[in-house]
């Protein structure tokens, strides 16, 4: 199923490269990375850490494509270089018969806390993504839209549940509801939260049982995030919220696993070319154990130095300092410095066609 | 947290200084169709106002309401109103975008001088635009292949003439997509077979202007709403204008101001 859908968008992605309007863009993240743990230096690297080459096909005004491969010269201490279909979905506007509203189809964002827009002021990623709550993006299908005058947006989304990293060995049959809100009542004061429901194993048949009821493998997770965002002139704060419920209710001695994380994000824009920001997150896997979590301080800025005709990035460095400091006394903390080079380029092919 | 506290006072003691801004300067960036009354108004306003220095320049809608967002310019001109996709990310940032209609305006539709075609449908343009229609005289012309010329997908001309003429339907491969409404008239001007649109400022005496379901695009026909591609003209502020943006947009809209934007040939708001 999932190879089909992924044979299907890419058969028509490539067809719209050919023959409409498209946008093509790639980005790249080359980073220096200086880690040290109690004094000695655990890691001086250089690597490509992300890279992406993207294709966003326009089948005239309601129908729109995303293509997206990333690939990275080193990851979770993996050598060489990888790749990966990170979007490949459809866009199909004003096919309900709600204003501003669009049905997405594919290889598509997971509409969970802000892992959909996050944009990476920080060099390190969105907190559930962070501490893999969710995964960014998923194949499945969903409806999007806008409230009037910029009230807020809304998302309802279905997903395989796996994420785009998982191969062919173990998928899971069950799908994954999410449900996402954010209103903007007063401008520069957004409030928001999303809720995501999800089983394994709950149509799998036990071999011992004989039957899918009562199957002790079964697990049910829920997700909740709660989003608040402060944007007044060129200060913002974005406090984020994240708890994972996981449970086993088919075995009576199974103790709930429930997970948290905390995040504060200030920036300061000094001006169009230099932001400061500062990041605390608080992570706790498992609310019934002590000293199992970590704490994370980020301190940095972004220097742009060249922005496109509508002001977004194009070039830009970023740098952060990051102490990971763990509750448990036994461990040590974790100061890394990171600096990071940016650069995006962008054109439209078949302009109008 | 003791040291994320820490970060916090060092953010706020930058903040300080960087928040008293700023000098008598107004920036204005954004719609090719606005830029001649922009321009014109600002010329007129400086005279007046020797201590005010403004700063127009183009783009199109798309980088106007984008600099509104970014907080780059005073005002961002737009030929289109704002979409909702942009006016929830610029709330979400802080942003509150306020639409200041300063012109009305008309997208004619242009052929070349020794066209003698000077009446068509919203239909039969709507037809020439998808491709349904590809000779003059399908449309009672002479024998001669049609030239359809369109502007590029960032301006908020296409957008408008999209919007009412083509319903959103696919623009035929092969159009010319061209950068500014001064390009399409001057491309029409030397291309016998060409149809294009350009705003109604634009329209000169190289080219001939067609009726649309027989009403001949005119101040009158647009203010009274018989003129069926028009539009209003926007200058798009952060919040309602206050301050030497609010000057410059009253002077505008002052009897003064809206004179010079009917001498830039488009329609008085008032």
């Amino acid at each position: 199923m999932k190879k089909a859908l992924l044979i299907v968008i890419l058969t028509i992605v490539a067809f719209g490269i050919l023959n409409a309007e498209t946008k093509l863009k790639m980005e790249l993240w080359n980073r220096w990375t200086y880690q040290t743990i109690d004094g000695e230096v655990t890691k001086n690297e250089m690597a490509l850490k992300r890279g992406y080459l993207r294709l966003e096909p326009k089948f005239g005004n309601n129908i729109k494509g995303r293509f997206n491969v990333d690939f990275f010269s080193d990851e979770d201490g993996l050598d060489g270089a990888g790749l990966k279909i990170k979007y490949a979905y459809l866009d199909f506007s004003n096919m309900l018969p709600i204003k501003d509203s669009k049905i997405t189809v594919g290889l598509m964002k997971t509409y969970f806390g802000t892992i959909y827009d996050w944009t990476y002021q920080t060099i390190d990623k969105d907190p559930s993504d962070k501490y893999k709550f969710v995964s960014s993006t998923d194949y499945g299908f969903g409806v999007t839209g806008y409230f009037p005058n910029g009230f807020g947006t809304y998302a309802l989304a279905a997903y395989n549940g796996e994420g785009y990293k998982k191969t062919a060995g173990d998928i899971n049959k069950d799908l994954n509801f999410v449900a996402n809100l954010r209103v903007t009542p007063i401008a520069g004061i957004t409030v928001g939260g999303s809720y995501m429901m999800k089983t394994k194993n709950d149509s799998e048949i036990d071999d011992s049982l004989g039957t899918m009821i009562g199957n002790p493998d079964r697990e049910e997770y829920s997700m909740i995030a709660g989003v608040g965002k402060f944007a007044f002139g060129p200060f913002s704060l974005l406090t984020q919220y994240l708890m994972k419920d996981k449970n086993k209710p088919n075995v009576d001695d199974y103790e709930k696993v429930n997970t948290t994380a905390l995040s504060f994000l200030p920036v300061f824009k000094v001006n169009n070319s230099f932001d400061i920001l500062a990041r605390y997150d608080i992570y706790d896997p498992d609310t019934d154990t002590d000293d199992d979590g970590y704490n994370t301080i980020v301190a940095g800025f972004n220097y742009h130095i060249m922005r496109d005709e509508k002001n977004a990035p194009k070039l830009f460095i970023q740098t952060n300092y990051q102490l990971k400091q763990y509750e448990a006394d036994d461990s040590d903390d974790v100061s890394e410095l990171m600096v990071q080079l940016r650069w995006i380029f962008s054109e439209t092919i078949n302009k109008g066609k | 947290m003791k040291k994320f506290v820490i970060l916090l006072t060092l953010f706020a003691l930058i903040a300080v200084p960087v928040l008293a801004k700023k000098g008598n300067k107004i920036t204005i960036a954004g719609s090719t169709t606005v830029l001649p009354i922009a321009q014109a108004t600002a010329e007129v306003f400086m005279d007046n106002n020797p201590e005010i220095n403004i700063s127009v320049r183009g783009g199109g809608s798309s980088v106007g309401i984008a600099a509104i967002m970014a907080g780059t310019v005073d005002i961002g001109n737009a030929s289109r109103h704002i979409k909702a996709k942009e006016l929830a990310n610029a709330r979400e940032q802080g942003i509150n975008p306020y639409e200041n209609v300063v012109a009305n305006d008309g997208i004619v539709i242009v052929i070349h001088k020794d066209n003698n075609v000077n009446d068509l449908t919203l239909e039969q343009i709507k037809d020439i635009y998808t491709g349904e229609i590809s000779n003059w005289k399908e449309v009672g012309g002479p024998t001669m292949p049609i030239v359809v010329i369109s502007r590029d997908v960032s301006s908020g001309t296409f957008e408008v003439f999209n919007k009412i003429v083509l319903n959103n339907a696919k623009c035929i491969d092969g159009a010319l997509m061209l950068a500014s409404n001064n390009a399409v008239v001057s491309t029409i001007a030397t291309t016998p077979g060409a149809i294009g649109y350009a705003g109604l400022g634009y329209l000169n005496e190289t080219v001939n202007a067609v009726k649309i379901d027989r009403v001949m695009p005119s101040k009158k026909t647009i203010q009274n709403g018989s003129y069926p591609i028009a539009r209003t003209l926007h200058m798009y502020t952060n919040g309602a204008p206050k301050g030497l943006a609010k000057r410059y947009i009253d002077f505008i809209l002052s009897a003064e101001g809206q004179k010079i934007v009917e001498e830039q040939g488009f329609i008085s708001v008032k």
